[in-house]
């Protein structure tokens, strides 16, 4: 990621506009690749040594000092240096030290140079060391010395999207809160940001922004589909209470699962200290490509556990991922874990709570409480079963009753079965 | 009517059926749309439990996850009166608030007699690495008992724990309500923007701090109070030097640049306020730095000027005048345990090398800190050199000179530098000195930070 010293930013009437380079500007992609080509040579040379190198071609190509600054920043990031203690050296400079401070604690010298050459006989004994080979081996095994150990190449173009995604995650790190507005999400982009969103310890409102929010419940769940629109409100927990920028990493590290969707808008309040705050808005016309790795054809190992567990049981239910947002009653939406459809059509959906979902757990206790009518079924680890106060929810929750379990692991047909069962009898 | 409950997490209090009648006594509370329940920050916890009791409210409490502990202080030595009268104070203020007292006074023996009092597990916090490894050795040789750490990769949560302020951000919300007492060493740092997230997401009823100076620049000291209570108890360095503070003198010297590099000190210094002027950037502003790193990596103008402020800061810092005072002190106080400080790490690998010194940074690595650390208490090394890492805190009593060959403006930090010699030894006099560079900046840097109690000796 990018210090503040690094970032490039304009303000205009309490706008913030993130300097973007072009990914696509010939003098920068060959400065990209001069850097990345000294940074893939860099492996068993010295820090100092390769940050001398980096620092030339700095200064010695055309373009701002400071984006150049930049990119070689998020070259180091993915530089991984030895710095494991060198104990030989470590060795050495403890028994020199027991010395010289027997030295200077005892004798008398007429002048510094007397003790230099005192201490010179004892580091080297006959074969006494140059003053400059002793200083220069004292303390080499400073981070300046540290050797390459290996480094996670790029192209110069991935680079310059990196670049810009950093900009955009330098200003989130100043930020309290994120407001995302989503279209066009497929599922697997959809599951990503929310794994990300759960694993950044962030807490969300999901609102449907749509021409059908004033038609009653069953007829929205009819018209939601992909093509509609939702605004996600990010933040965490004490956010409630102060205009914090305690989560602006994680919105930060959050971002990178925004970029993976198709059509996008974030909206944040960023304030630098002691400065005047300034509104972010950015969407997917930016340009900046993903800069993780999306796994759309890939199905989780949870997933494929479930299919085979299902089809070993019973061949009327067909699993999938979660696949859309599903209305909840008082304007709130869920994103569930998978998506389950009977022969007959009729479609389930599952919400797993584990033991790090208390909070959202019990926001989706009290946002069913009076629900009769649901296509959800809500699954909570038995680990976040022992606490108090959520054993004591869901022994009072009469939609946990009819539609929930409890799971170990992963969910077991056992439990799961005769819920599902019971939709398609209620169907019939 | 269900009983009201309460629970952990993230760093927040969760309450489920709270009367409505309740609402206007727990004013810390909020209604959290997103999770459909009432919320408060973790701190509060005792507030609002108090106030539970008061209007007889029944309630399930899942948020505490901590009962009564025995802890039992192994070494017997008796308090001096002005540590019992700081200990009644704290009890006196409902068992929390901040206790300020000069360095060596013994801050950390009230804190373990404080945590054999209140008997409840505790989570001292501590500002760096070196601290947290000096809290934990003592409060083990004090009660006996395993200590847990949270902070420089280290994991594990014990009844008693230490951890680094900044590891205590990032963790305090998964463990938050694990502790009945909280210390905080060096609390002066608490109300930083990240640091005071720290207290704000524990709920430990019970509140600690200790600090030399609690004043801070920002004025945030008010914070500070808000999340461990009010200043219960103070004493200042002349009313305890010579009697539990050793005695001690500081030494002025005021040293002239050899010529040449007066010379290129001139010339550096030209050309840096040449560009300051020009691009009309005030140094002294809070946003000045900032404007200046911003500006000068904006043209070669601009990054010339920026090596003329190295180069005039580096001469000032570490002339060579500078280095042949070093060497005179090290030769007159034979015998006697030193300290060398420098502002940066740099010029204490500079002096580190020159004299074959062992430098203490953090860059050291643990196992050669503990080395150094117990080798300069016990006299293996006569000298230690070292930037910041032993500003604050860490317990050198056997040192008695201090060298300052560099430092900032803060009269905090010089302030701490001093304390680290002030420790009482029998006949031990201590003596600072403070290398300034004659007319440099370092003369005004110096002037201001002499305004300090310290150096007005009654």
């Amino acid at each position: 990621m990018l210090t503040k010293d690094l970032l490039l930013y304009k303000i205009r009437e309490g706008q913030i506009y993130p300097q973007f380079v072009k990914p696509t500007d010939s003098n920068l992609l060959s400065v990209s690749d001069q850097l990345i080509s000294v940074f893939e040579a860099s492996p068993n040379t010295q820090r100092v040594t390769l940050l001398e190198t980096s620092k030339h071609i700095i200064e010695s190509t055309a373009g701002p000092v400071i984006v150049k600054r930049g990119l070689e920043k998020l070259l180091l990031d993915r530089t991984e240096f030895d710095t494991a203690p060198n104990e030989e050296l470590i060795a050495f400079r403890q028994k020199l030290f027991i010395e010289t401070s027997r030295l200077l604690s005892q004798d008398q010298f007429t002048d510094y140079e007397e003790y230099q050459e005192k201490v010179l006989q004892i580091a080297g004994g006959e074969s006494q060391p140059e003053k400059e080979v002793l200083g220069d081996r004292l303390y080499a095994d400073l981070p300046s010395c540290q050797p390459v150990v290996s480094f996670k190449t790029l192209s110069a173009e991935h680079l310059l999207h990196r670049y810009n995604a950093a900009q955009v995650q330098g200003l989130l790190l100043h930020c309290n809160s994120l407001t995302l507005n989503l279209t066009d999400s497929m599922t697997a982009e959809l599951r990503q940001l929310f794994k990300y969103l759960r694993f950044n310890q962030l807490l969300c409102t999901i609102r449907h922004v749509d021409r059908h929010g004033d038609l009653p419940l069953q007829e929205q769940k009819e018209k939601v589909g992909n093509n509609d629109s939702y605004e996600i409100t990010v933040d965490g927990p004490l956010n409630l209470f102060y205009k914090t920028k305690r989560y602006g990493m994680n919105l930060a590290k959050f971002f990178v699962a925004v970029l993976h969707q198709p059509k996008w808008e974030i909206t944040a309040e960023i304030q630098f200290r002691n400065k005047k705050s300034s509104r972010l808005f950015l969407d997917e016309s930016c340009g900046i490509r993903p800069i993780s790795q999306q796994f759309l054809a890939y199905i989780p190992e949870d997933i494929q556990l479930f299919q085979e567990m299902l089809r070993n049981k019973t061949n009327d239910w067909r699993i999938h991922p979660g696949s859309q947002f599903i209305p909840l009653p008082g304007d709130f939406y869920c994103f569930p874990d998978y998506q389950l459809i009977h022969t007959c059509g009729r479609e389930v959906w599952i919400e797993l709570f584990h033991p790090w979902h208390q909070g959202h757990l019990l926001a989706r206790l009290n946002t069913l409480a009076d629900q009769t009518e649901t296509s959800l079924i809500l699954g909570v680890s038995k680990e976040l079963e022992k606490k108090p106060m959520i054993a004591d929810a869901l022994e009072t929750s009469e939609y946990f009753t009819e539609f929930g379990f409890t799971f170990r692991d992963v969910p077991t047909m056992n439990a799961l079965l005769p819920i599902l069962n019971s939709f398609v009898d209620s169907n019939s | 009517m269900d009983p009201l409950k309460i629970d952990f997490d993230k760093g927040t209090l969760i309450l489920q059926n709270v009367p409505d009648t309740l609402k206007s006594h727990l004013p810390d509370i909020l209604w959290d749309e997103r999770t459909l329940t009432f919320r408060a920050p973790a701190y509060r916890y005792r507030h609002i439990i108090s106030q539970l009791r008061a209007h007889d409210v029944a309630y399930e409490d899942s948020a505490r996850q901590f009962t009564v502990k025995s802890f039992t202080n192994q070494k017997q030595v008796s308090p001096y009166p002005y540590q019992s009268e700081a200990i009644d104070a704290w009890h006196a203020n409902g068992k929390r608030g901040v206790i300020s007292l000069p360095t060596g006074a013994g801050k950390t023996f009230i804190a373990i007699l404080l945590i054999a009092d209140t008997q409840r597990p505790t989570l001292v916090h501590v500002p760096t690495i070196d601290l947290m490894h000096q809290w934990c050795e003592v409060l083990r040789e004090h009660f006996g008992q395993e200590v847990g750490l949270y902070g420089g990769g280290q994991h594990e949560l014990q009844d008693l724990t230490v951890t680094t302020y900044q590891s205590a951000v990032l963790h305090a919300p998964h463990y938050g309500n694990r502790f009945g007492l909280a210390i905080y060493d060096e609390c002066h740092h608490l109300p930083g923007d990240q640091y005071q997230y720290a207290a704000i997401s524990s709920i430990a009823p019970f509140r600690l701090g200790l600090t030399a100076t609690p004043d801070r620049v920002d004025g945030k000291e008010s914070r500070l109070y808000a999340l461990v209570g009010e200043c219960c108890y103070e004493a200042q360095v002349q009313d305890l030097s010579g009697k539990t503070l050793s005695e001690y003198r500081v030494v002025t010297i005021e040293v002239n640049m050899q010529d040449t590099e007066r010379i290129q000190y001139e010339e550096a210094r030209r050309i840096y306020l040449n560009f300051l002027k020009k691009e009309r950037i005030n140094m002294g502003s809070s946003r000045g730095w900032q404007t200046f790193l911003w500006k000068s990596s904006q043209s070669e103008e601009g990054r010339t000027a920026f090596k003329a402020y190295l180069t005039q800061k580096q001469l000032s810092f570490a002339s060579t005048a500078k280095q042949e005072w070093v060497w005179k002190l090290l030769q007159r106080h034979r015998g006697d345990r030193i300290l060398i400080f420098t502002q940066d790490n740099d010029t204490a690998y500079q002096i580190g090398t020159r004299f074959f010194l062992p430098v203490l940074t953090h860059q050291t690595k643990l196992k050669e800190r503990n080395t150094f650390l117990n080798g300069f208490r016990d006299g293996t090394f006569s000298v230690l050199v070292t930037s910041k890492v032993l500003n604050e805190g860490v317990d050198v009593p056997e040192a008695n000179v201090a060298i300052i060959v560099s430092g900032s403006g803060s009269v905090r930090e010089h302030v701490q530098r001093l304390g680290r010699i002030l420790r009482k030894r029998e006949g031990k006099q201590a003596v600072l000195y403070e290398l300034i560079s004659k007319k440099t900046g370092e003369q005004f840097v110096n002037k201001r930070r002499r305004q300090h109690d310290a150096y007005q000796r009654k």
